[in-house]
């Protein structure tokens, strides 16, 4: 294996992995947004601007969920993709050295179409590859979307807060909660598609 | 890769080993193929490494597409792990290998254009046009489920890691002095052969038959007299010594 498959083998692989860690802080969004709820409610006109935030988080929370679900999914076909090509661009090289080694055999000739059958299917598998990165790579700037749309919605919170009384620190508590989640997700989403970006256009 | 022709009449047997250029921290093997007017059948046909230089040597003897069975007597590496890249070469042939590994050789990726034809314990024939194979059950030698291939015609059997010996390259492709030969496979087979039980089933089968040639899978080929001296010193060793 050369040092570009096993790149790309470590590229593929390591979005399952930043995705997960992105689903936990998602899920912990989710639950922001239940204690938020819970703390506006006893708030009451105090908080009155906090209370439709509660909703936004939530949902934003919901929505990654189900974005990460969906991309998990698409990376799993992305990694079995990759393994297949590693597969055709192995028999491909070994079919071209059959036809190096076989030179002065009778039957030679009899290599030539599944040899040139392997080549097509290897540059099928290279080109769908790309592909699949290309929508990979917009599925994960949804979800980069979201990340930038949970850093407004901390900051509103923040301001909503400051006016909540004896719920300030609480509430801040929460604002601050979502923009440190916020923050993960930018950053492990950044990360793969940095990782990805590299197969983009090679 | 050397390739010789152990047997010519309607049909050809080939063996095929000692490849100079294979990597050498990998052991060498025998493949054999069996050749009639419009089929060839490949047995124990190697590892991945094998796959280019053993494609490339029966190209010498048969078309891609004439390449329409494969046979491999059990499950490890050095057999069939090339199944995956002859796969992709061939487009109409069958793998048949014991029922038992099934799912265990389908890991080597090599089923999309292959049929799996599984061998049930009790053996079963390979039909290669007018010939018929016979699939001897070879069970715990060294294998769970295990098949040597008996050609009652040709009168060889092809017998898998039985009667195999680890010998540097270059080695001859017979066995020439059978005494100075036994030192050579006498650990091999007290190692890798698991049990004196089946050993002695597999003994009791192979006498009933008619052999001019027996052909490991490692080493050199025993014909003639040396047939009767393999079984009979086969018979008489204690194996499965590890325990």
């Amino acid at each position: 294996m050369n040092i570009q498959t096993k790149s790309q083998f470590v590229a593929v692989a390591s979005i399952t992995s930043e995705l997960s860690a992105v689903m936990v802080v998602a899920k912990e969004i989710s639950l922001a947004a239940a204690n938020a709820k819970a703390i506006a409610f006893r708030a009451g006109d105090k908080a009155k601007g906090f209370q439709p935030i509660t909703d936004f988080i939530n949902e934003l929370a919901k929505e990654t969920i189900e974005l990460v679900t969906s991309i998990n999914v698409y990376a799993l076909s992305l990694y079995q993709l990759t393994v297949n090509e590693y597969r055709k661009t192995i028999a491909y090289n070994k079919f071209e050295l059959i036809a190096e080694l076989s030179k002065d055999a009778a039957h030679a000739h009899s290599m030539e179409e599944p040899l040139e059958k392997a080549k097509l299917t290897m540059e099928n598998c290279q080109r769908q590859f790309k592909r699949d990165v290309k929508q990979l790579l917009d599925q994960l700037e949804a979800v980069m979307h979201h990340a930038r749309a949970a850093r407004v919605i901390a900051a509103n919170s923040r301001i909503e807060a400051s006016q909540a009384g004896e719920y300030l620190q609480s509430l801040q508590a929460v604002a601050e909660s979502v923009d440190k989640a916020a923050h993960t997700i930018h950053d492990n989403v950044q990360r793969c598609r940095i990782a990805l970006s590299l197969y983009r256009n090679n | 890769m050397k390739m010789t022709k152990i047997y010519e009449g309607s049909h050809q047997w080939i063996m095929f080993g000692r490849d100079e250029n294979k990597p050498s921290n990998i052991i060498d093997s025998n493949q054999y193929a069996v050749r009639t007017a419009n089929k060839c059948l490949l047995m124990d046909p190697g590892g991945s490494e094998l796959f280019a230089p053993m494609m490339a040597a029966i190209l010498h003897h048969a078309p891609v597409e004439q390449i329409t069975d494969l046979f491999a007597s059990h499950q490890d590496p050095d057999v069939i792990s090339s199944l995956g890249l002859w796969d992709q070469a061939l487009s109409n042939a069958k793998l048949h290998a014991p029922a038992l590994w099934e799912g265990f050789i389908r890991h080597y990726l090599g089923c999309e254009s292959i049929e799996y034809v599984p061998i049930p314990d009790n053996g079963g024939t390979i039909k290669l046009e007018n010939i018929e194979l016979q699939l001897i059950p070879a069970h715990y030698l060294h294998s769970s489920a295990n098949f040597h291939v008996y050609d009652p015609q040709a009168k060889i059997l092809m017998s898998g890691d039985v009667g195999s010996a680890l010998e540097p390259a270059g080695t001859p492709m017979f066995v020439e002095n059978f005494d100075s030969h036994i030192e050579k496979m006498r650990y091999f087979h007290q190692r890798w052969m698991p049990s004196n039980h089946a050993k002695r089933a597999w003994i009791e089968r192979v006498r009933n038959l008619d052999i001019d040639i027996l052909a490991p899978q490692h080493g050199r080929i025993f014909k003639g007299d040396d047939v009767k001296h393999f079984l009979d010193w086969f018979d008489a060793l204690q194996v499965g010594v590890a325990v």
